[in-house]
């Protein structure tokens, strides 16, 4: 017993560097700290390197699935959303975004403000990175900036999304979005493409390595 | 660019590019949506419109409240359009058009969630466009409640004409180009005397359309 306790004592700080070492972030990938746990999307999983991903569609989140809601239910969101960079940094290793954009609306009736459904718009798209863990066949991007809620006003809100191009049709791509601010997040943690993405049941996502 | 000008650019990209086409032409994609579209002799509103131009990657229009005469109410009506002309990648185009509560012709017909979703993709090993995604909730037809309409429902409207729901209309050759538009509720006003056609009513469009 005293050997076995020895043995664990000695490889237990070894298994802790070897852990450590592994999750290095990559030099200069590095988003703004507003992110909650990434699954697929493991941290430190990431590259600056140029990157374009493109589209939009219609997720139909919760319950977290790939098929549709009745349409009856309301309970889907549409979205368009693109984001280019370069594989710039900036002083603080930031991966820089060159440019962006995001529209995103949530049709469920939870969700309207005053009697509308909720509509998020993009004013600043501000980082991009590429996952090189996310389980996408095709790529995925993590990136986000700032939004403003049309329906409110409220502004300069640090949004993320989790991209997933996952092959054609763009059925089996994913996205998922995240606005601590007004604690709003559509994620899917289970069934899906790559964690935290939710299946796109409608539209579709193409990621281009160069551009 | 109006409802014509559009039609042309796609059919220009669903068949004259692939007869034009030789190994290292441009990439092309062309995306509209729009919530309401009403045509008739003293009416020509398009209403929550949104077109991709050429170089550009996104575009968003809303509106909250649009009234056509006594033809079309529409509630919550967003159009988004996006896209990604791209040779060596593969290029993309996605619209949708979104609706929340619509009643036409008085509420001959009537619906409370009209979704159009069209996707277009060329590259890689896939080309090919579908209109996954598209929906219509609560949907009543001259009293009558159509839940799921196949692609190009066809119903008589008697005194008016007829409606086609979920309309689906591919362009392209499916190899060099590909394209789709999808039209949720596309109501044909006909005169009551003669059977010509006098007019027509969209609710809830997206077309897309890609060509390598």
């Amino acid at each position: 017993m005293f050997k076995l306790r020895t043995l664990a004592m000695l490889a237990a700080p070894i298994g802790v560097v070897l852990i450590a070492s592994s999750c290095d972030r990559q030099p200069g990938a590095v988003a703004p700290g507003i992110g909650k746990p990434l699954a697929h999307f493991q941290p430190g999983n990431f590259v600056c390197v140029p990157v374009k991903i493109t589209g939009g569609g219609r997720i139909d989140y919760p319950p977290e699935q790939a098929e549709k809601n009745p349409p009856a239910s309301h309970e889907y969101e549409t979205f368009g959303a693109h984001v280019m960079g370069s594989g710039q940094q900036d002083a603080n290793g930031v991966c820089l975004a060159d440019k962006g954009a995001l529209e995103w609306v949530d049709h469920r009736p939870e969700m309207e403000v005053n009697g509308h459904p909720l509509n998020l718009h993009a004013t600043e798209v501000t980082f991009a990175e590429v996952a090189t863990d996310a389980s996408c066949t095709d790529g995925a991007v993590h990136w986000g900036g700032k939004l403003r809620v049309q329906n409110t006003g409220q502004s300069d809100l640090d949004f993320e999304v989790w991209d997933c191009d996952n092959g054609e049709p763009g059925r089996n791509d994913g996205f998922a979005i995240s606005v601590p601010a007004i604690d709003y997040a559509v994620q899917c943690f289970t069934v899906t493409p790559a964690d935290p993405t939710c299946y796109l049941t409608g539209g579709n996502r193409q990621f281009h390595p160069t551009h | 660019m109006n409802i014509d000008n559009f039609r042309r650019a796609v059919l220009i990209v669903g068949l004259a590019l692939p007869m034009s086409w030789t190994a290292g032409s441009v990439a092309a994609q062309t995306a509209r949506s729009y919530g309401v579209k009403v045509s008739t002799p003293t009416i020509n509103q398009t209403a929550s419109s949104a077109v991709l131009p050429p170089g550009a990657d996104m575009v968003t229009n809303s509106g909250q409240s649009i009234v056509v005469g006594s033809l079309v109410t529409a509630q919550d009506a967003f159009a988004i359009v996006t896209g990604d002309a791209d040779a060596t990648d593969g290029s993309n185009a996605v619209s949708s058009a979104t609706l929340g509560a619509v009643s036409l012709l008085s509420g001959l017909i009537t619906a409370d969630g009209v979704v159009a979703v069209a996707s277009s993709t060329i590259g890689g090993n896939a080309t090919g466009s579908d209109a996954e995604g598209s929906s219509l909730a609560n949907l009543v037809v001259n009293g009558e409640s159509v839940s799921y309409p196949a692609p190009n429902t066809w119903m008589a409207l008697p005194g008016v004409g007829y409606v086609v729901l979920n309309e689906q209309i591919p362009t392209g050759d499916g190899v060099t180009t590909s394209g789709i538009t999808v039209n949720m509720i596309h109501v044909v006003l006909l005169d009551a005397l003669t059977g010509v056609q006098t007019g027509e009513i969209i609710i809830g469009s997206a077309s897309s359309a890609v060509g390598n």
